[in-house]
């Protein structure tokens, strides 16, 4: 928490800068691209850090979670016999509240399960333990997916125009995608309140800092962990009915490469650190954006994590560092 | 096989064999084939062996053999789960058909058949180890497969190694066979002696003919090209940028633009950059698998649903009803405008039989490669009826350039690299009202 002063701002308005001229750069449509490829990492980003920040576990199995979010997505979707755009707008507007409500709610609740069952036994075990525990649990949610789902390319239902266009400032741009990045915002911003506002979040916040101090202050330790799983689980579900809404497509191995990249994020950003996850995804969907852009689509996972060494040889908290603070 | 000194192959690990010993020794993985007996294969890895023996096959069988057939087997090796299903199965299928109807008197020729998905995709490590599991089982005579080229590379040199030899009836990379194009890497340990052909022709005329319907039926003169960074689609997509160019077209950015398929098949980016230089064609070098199926549903997303798509036989993989084939996964969005070349013929010399027949015994059409897989498992089935059950005879006889085959695809040869001379490669565009590939015309590109 010994900051120099000034250096509070100085990261944020280089960020701002940097991306103002990356919109002069590339456009205002790449720019909402990499907006929105970057919200989905950052929701998903998001769960990782969460977890780290309480009980420093590599939560491997976080972007299998994002990956059955979707299917739990696609499953109601289809189920209730949407197959297309919805065009009635009311209904759309019920359809989207609730589909995100059952996927978040649904996918917070397998959260908490996986961690009473697979996690918590081993909170005390030797940290090798529930980082093996979760790459298993990430081979179990695989696993059933396929046997209920099977192995292809799963075709899903978009119930927003995904051809619906607005225009902003003369350039048209697609609605789902400015959707999916409000959505992301809305979620992020309700985090930060409840973190930083609510007597859970202080809660979670004192366990994250010292679980005995927090424990002998009465702060329930199993309540508040499972609440932290229960919301990066959420956010993670609300990134595979986002995931659905926006591509239209997924399958059960989603989660590998999801996962690896969020997890990218949250490194870059500075692993436990929330605004530094949030912030990680969006570099990182700005620097693959970028190099799409820059002639480079088959170069831009090797650019990804070049950058990644990068920053952690030479800032190995990350970019915002773990700031106690707001770890949660 | 009898290469007399230099290092021991790596791959087959052939145990001496015992005059009068069995012939119907088990596949170690219990494929599909009929005896479930493995326990020799495995007596035999533990005693090592010695891959340098003169004569390591069963030359012997038929004459060991007690009163009756012999039992004899031709191995699958194809894709045969997941996204890869639509594909490997109509090809099995083929070759299960070619031997209900091909008698080979003296033997009784059965199928083991190996997998080479791995979660649902073409996996070249899983086929590497399925061949050498068909080495092993020492009463495999052939092989019909594999049906992707990457597996085809990681499966070439092992079948080379132990002289088994490998007819694939799709694939179609250009460097698995032409020495030009790297393919004596594949063929070091036996380099005189090549152990895998092809009833495909190869991508340099794929590619072209996608360039071909671009710039002939399309009149597409702008086309922007991707592909999906593998050994089949990279190759593709360059033959198509080189005939694009040739025939007086202009591709977008000069070269063929990368999406590897870990990258989730996003391609939003990449087409918000085509979009800009507005063109009239967009090539997929790659497969369903790999993202061919998401790139058409994405080119409708971003505005870019009337331009036209084209790609190669990887998108052939049944109707919009089979779940995870690209017209499936392209939706209700996939239109005229879609096109794909298959490098196989269409009119074959008795199309109208060969459907019949397929349609009694499995219920439904061929699909793009039954033909192939049926000409193939002819082709083996031939040099067993010439040469009897010998491994060794049985490659020579298939790889001599100077037979000629009569098959349910018409004559042809196979040239001194293993690929065939008949080199017809057909057009396919989509059909709304069958919601399936419908065939457009075909091409033969001639010899050289």
């Amino acid at each position: 928490m010994r900051r120099r002063p000034g250096r509070g701002l100085l990261v944020p308005a280089v960020l701002v800068l940097l991306a103002i001229l990356d919109w002069v750069y590339m456009g205002t449509e790449q720019f909402v691209n990499a907006l929105t490829i970057g919200a989905v990492y950052a929701l998903i980003a998001l769960g990782y850090t969460m977890v780290y920040g309480i009980i420093e576990l590599i939560n491997f199995a976080h972007g299998d979670v994002f990956m059955v979010g979707s299917f739990v997505t696609y499953w109601l979707l289809s189920s209730l016999g949407f197959n297309g755009t919805i065009s009635d707008l009311p209904l759309l507007v019920v359809v989207l509240v609730g589909t995100f409500l059952a996927a978040m709610v649904v996918m917070g609740g397998i959260g908490v399960v996986i961690e009473r069952f697979a996690y918590r036994p081993l909170r005390n075990a030797p940290r090798l333990a529930p980082l093996i525990t979760a790459i298993g649990v990430s081979f179990i949610l695989q696993n059933i997916i396929q046997i209920f789902f099977g192995p292809s390319v799963i075709s899903a239902p978009q119930v927003m125009d995904v051809q619906a266009r607005v225009n902003l400032g003369g350039v048209d741009v697609s609605v789902v995608k400015l959707f999916v990045i409000a959505v992301a915002f809305i979620l992020m911003i309700a985090l930060q309140t409840f973190v930083s506002r609510t007597r859970m979040g202080r809660a979670m916040r004192s366990t994250a800092i010292d679980r005995d101090a927090a424990q002998l202050m009465g702060v329930d330790i199993n309540t508040t962990i499972a609440v932290t799983f229960f919301i990066g689980s959420a956010l993670a579900g609300a990134a595979g009915v986002v995931q659905v809404l926006y591509l239209g497509t997924t399958n059960f191995q989603l989660g590998f490469q999801a996962g690896l990249k969020a997890f990218t994020s949250a490194v870059l950003g500075g692993i436990g650190n929330i605004t530094g996850a949030a912030l990680g995804g969006f570099l990182i969907g700005f620097i693959e954006v970028n190099s799409t852009v820059a002639g480079f689509s088959r170069w831009s996972e090797a650019i990804v994590f070049g950058i990644l060494v990068l920053v952690l040889v030479f800032r190995p908290t990350g970019l915002l560092g773990q700031q106690l603070g707001e770890r949660a | 096989m009898e290469s007399p000194n230099g290092p021991p192959p790596k791959y087959p690990r052939r145990p001496p064999r015992a005059p009068g010993e069995g012939s119907t020794s088990s596949n170690g993985d219990g494929g599909g084939a009929i005896t479930a007996d493995n326990s020799r294969t495995r007596g035999a890895r533990e005693r090592g062996g010695d891959a340098h023996e003169t004569r390591p096959y069963a030359s012997a069988a038929p004459a060991s053999a007690a009163a009756g057939a012999v039992d004899v087997k031709i191995g699958i090796e194809l894709p045969l789960s997941g996204a890869d299903l639509p594909n490997g199965e109509p090809t099995l299928n083929g070759v299960k058909l070619a031997l209900a109807q091909i008698p080979v008197p003296g033997f009784n020729v059965t199928l083991n058949v190996q997998d080479d998905a791995v979660n649902g995709v073409h996996d070249p490590q899983q086929g590497a180890k399925n061949i050498r599991t068909l080495v092993n089982d020492a009463s495999v005579m052939g092989v019909v497969g594999p049906f992707n080229s990457n597996v085809a590379k990681a499966e070439i040199p092992i079948g080379n190694a132990a002289g088994l030899v490998q007819c694939s009836p799709a694939n179609t990379n250009i460097s698995l066979t032409k020495p030009e194009f790297g393919a004596g890497d594949l063929r070091k340990t036996n380099p005189d002696k090549i152990a895998y052909v092809r009833v495909a022709t190869t991508d340099d005329i794929q590619g072209a003919a996608g360039a071909d319907i671009a710039y002939t039926i399309v009149k597409a003169r702008k086309a922007f090209v991707i592909d999906d960074t593998e050994t089949y689609g990279k190759a593709l997509s360059d033959q198509f940028v080189a005939t694009f160019t040739k025939l007086g077209g202009t591709v977008i950015g000069g070269s063929s633009h990368g999406v590897p398929k870990s990258g989730q098949g996003d391609f939003t980016s990449l087409l918000s950059l085509a979009k800009k230089d507005s063109p009239d064609f967009v090539f997929f070098g790659g497969v369903t698998a790999t993202g061919g199926g998401l790139l058409r549903k994405q080119m409708v997303t971003a505005g870019m649903g009337a331009i036209p798509m084209g790609g190669g036989d990887g998108l052939s993989d049944g109707a919009a009803s089979v779940k995870g084939s690209f017209l499936n996964l392209a939706g209700d969005q996939g239109d005229p405008n879609t096109y794909m070349t298959v490098a196989a013929t269409h009119d074959i010399p008795n199309p109208t039989k060969l459907a019949a027949d397929y349609k009694a015994m499995f219920g439904a059409e061929p699909g793009a490669y039954s033909a192939s897989g049926y000409a193939c498992a002819q082709v083996i089935l031939e040099a067993l009826k010439n040469v009897g059950a010998d491994r060794a005879k049985i490659r020579a006889y298939v790889t001599d350039p100077s037979h000629s085959y009569d098959t349910v695809l018409g004559k042809f040869q196979f040239d001194k690299n293993g690929d065939t001379t008949q080199r017809i490669i057909s057009d396919y565009t989509f059909d709304p009202g069958t919601k399936d590939w419908k065939f457009v015309s075909q091409k033969d590109f001639g010899a050289g």
